[in-house]
């Protein structure tokens, strides 16, 4: 018994425990909807609801795909999500360029200005900002997503590119300008190439952000032609009991590209979620 | 080189972009927030200033309060199931004596990545009452707690607080791991050549030098707390009644769905309002200088 204790002791077994039992906790649900995205409803409410299915069936992904809306939702989210991506890229690298290396007299302010923005939930301007949507007659198209994404994420990224350009020494500036390089080319070809590792990580956490936004997306958005995979997938809830297998193709598919972002580069998505805590604290 | 960094031309070409979109997008709206909750304001016309009537309206509002006591139980429990849980897992994880890390970091983190309509429909049909999972396994265990989760006043906001609990742990996990990590070795070391045992240290050396991360976990799950929204709208609709009603839910229904807008904003200043003093106190609470090493 002594014996018994002792090895618990050093193979920590409670915590291993623990630790395990959590890592179930977090990926059975997700495990849980894949399993009965392959089954059909007696399956999954009476026979068989916790395992895996007995009959593999693969005509719910053709179902999902072809009878509901997925396609459209799916592409309407890469498009928003890649336009996001690329405005929000653009914008923010330049602004952050100026602000941390040329010399203006009020670029403390304008980096103040923009970082602002951090700290404001979108919650609270979303009346206003559904009005701004409709009177520039963006309602109701990709643009009514499109825009206020890219403003939303502009804050964040453009402190991350800032720390990032200010941790570049200055000399790489003056050999260029002796060289005759003009602002834009040294812009370009130096300073661009520099900041490559920070472009991917803010190219994953703007995807991310966009591709999973709820809020805006269903208050800017009814048109049904124009729903992203987040709205286009409430569409199940009053559906629900007509056919579950479908619904959880569906959601698999919905799932899929973040969670293969996420597998392929786990540590730069933890990175990229993360490195707001130290522009942040 | 002075010439060459104060280029005029290229500093507008640079920063004016951004800036308008952000002044149009984000700054202008959150002014707007706070004039617009003066009016009595239906969306289209321009509407009737009627100075703080708004704000005397909500606080005569019943579901007002509902709303305040929701977003603080929402805040408590996602700030105590994560952090607390992020906390233990992140300081074995880190300790480097159980196998398997890298998966188990892995399962930790992989529910942030999903939507959140994705998770909520997940849970709707765990919390299910006839058919859920929940039940199911109570029923395999032999405890007869079978209920419906979410048609109860008092439990579904707690139900609906635990998925988003449930869903950004991971997040809170890969900050504290973060934090940790940032933490140098000798510490830990001269700590244990003292004779600390590891939950000494842990709890006197680490969480202490960790005060940073903590903070911005704390303003992090707080907030966003105060701010839930997408878990009621998809879950439960605010309902059963006005039951899982918060500041966001009521602004929402205030001006897209009632249509007064004025008073949405009103219910959207009062979110700002509380996610100022929640991020004020939390600053005073945590860490009043700033440690280096």
């Amino acid at each position: 018994m002594a014996w018994l204790i002792k090895k618990v002791r050093q193979n920590n077994l409670p915590v291993t425990g623990f630790m395990w039992l959590y890592a179930i906790l977090s990926v059975y649900p997700l495990i849980w909807m894949i399993f009965y995205s392959l089954k059909n409803n007696d399956e999954i409410f009476v026979t068989n609801p916790f395992g895996f299915p007995t009959h593999l069936r693969f005509e719910n992904y053709s179902n999902a795909w072809s009878k509901y809306n997925v396609p459209v939702y799916f592409m309407n989210s890469v498009i928003v999500a890649g336009a996001t991506v690329i405005g929000a890229i653009v914008l923010s690298v330049m602004f952050s360029y100026a602000a941390a290396r040329l010399q203006w007299r009020l670029r403390g302010i304008a980096h103040t200005y923009i970082m602002i923005g951090m700290f404001i939930p979108i919650q609270v301007i979303m009346i206003p900002l559904a009005i701004l949507v409709r009177d520039f007659h963006l309602a109701n198209t990709y643009g009514a997503l499109i825009v206020p994404y890219i403003a939303f994420n502009l804050s964040f990224t453009s402190i991350v590119f800032y720390g990032f350009f200010r941790s570049i020494p200055n000399e790489l500036e003056e050999s260029a300008c002796i060289d005759g390089a003009s602002i834009y080319r040294t812009f370009f070809s130096i300073m661009l190439p520099i900041i490559k590792p920070a472009l991917a990580t803010m190219v994953i956490f703007i995807f991310l952000n966009s591709w999973n936004e709820f809020t805006m997306a269903v208050i800017l958005i009814t048109k049904e032609s124009l729903k992203t995979l987040p709205l286009g997938l409430l569409f199940f809830q009053g559906q629900f009991t007509t056919d579950w297998g479908a619904m959880g193709a569906a959601m698999t598919i919905a799932s899929l590209p973040t969670v293969l972002i996420y597998m392929l580069f786990s540590e730069q998505v933890e990175n990229a979620l993360t490195v707001g805590s130290a522009v942040k604290g | 080189m002075k010439k060459f960094l104060g280029n005029k031309t290229a500093i507008a070409i640079f920063t004016l972009p951004a800036l308008l979109l952000y002044t149009i997008m984000v700054f202008y709206p959150i002014m707007q927030t706070f004039f617009r909750s003066l009016y009595e304001w239906d969306g289209l016309t321009a509407g009737t200033f009627i100075w703080f009537d708004n704000y005397k309206n909500l606080f005569d509002d019943s579901v007002f309060y509902t709303s305040l006591y929701n977003g603080l139980i929402f805040a408590a429990i996602i700030t105590v199931t994560q952090i607390g849980i992020a906390s233990i897992l992140a300081f074995v994880i880190a300790d480097g004596v159980v196998k398997g890390r890298r998966l188990l970091r892995i399962s930790y983190f992989i529910p942030v990545v999903l939507s959140i309509t994705v998770v909520c429909q997940l849970w709707l049909s765990i919390y299910n009452g006839q058919y859920g999972l929940m039940n199911k396994l109570f029923e395999i265990l032999g405890i007869h707690y079978q209920q419906d989760w979410l048609s109860s006043s008092k439990s579904a906001i707690i139900a609906v607080a635990f998925v988003n609990a449930w869903q950004y742990m991971g997040y809170h996990f890969a900050l504290i791991l973060a934090g940790v990590r940032s933490v140098p070795e000798q510490y830990m070391e001269a700590a244990r050549i003292d004779g600390a045992t590891k939950l000494q240290a842990i709890r006197k050396i680490m969480i202490p030098m960790m005060a940073e991360t903590y903070k911005f976990c704390l303003v992090f799950a707080v907030t966003g707390g105060l701010n839930a929204f997408a878990n009621m709208y998809i879950m439960t609709g605010g309902g059963p009644g006005t039951s899982t009603y918060t500041l966001t839910y009521l602004m929402y229904r205030s001006a897209f769905r009632v249509g007064e807008f004025g008073y949405g904003s009103a219910a959207a200043a009062m979110l700002v309002i509380e996610c100022l003093l929640a991020t004020l106190i939390i600053n005073r609470l945590v860490a009043r200088e700033r440690i280096t090493y």
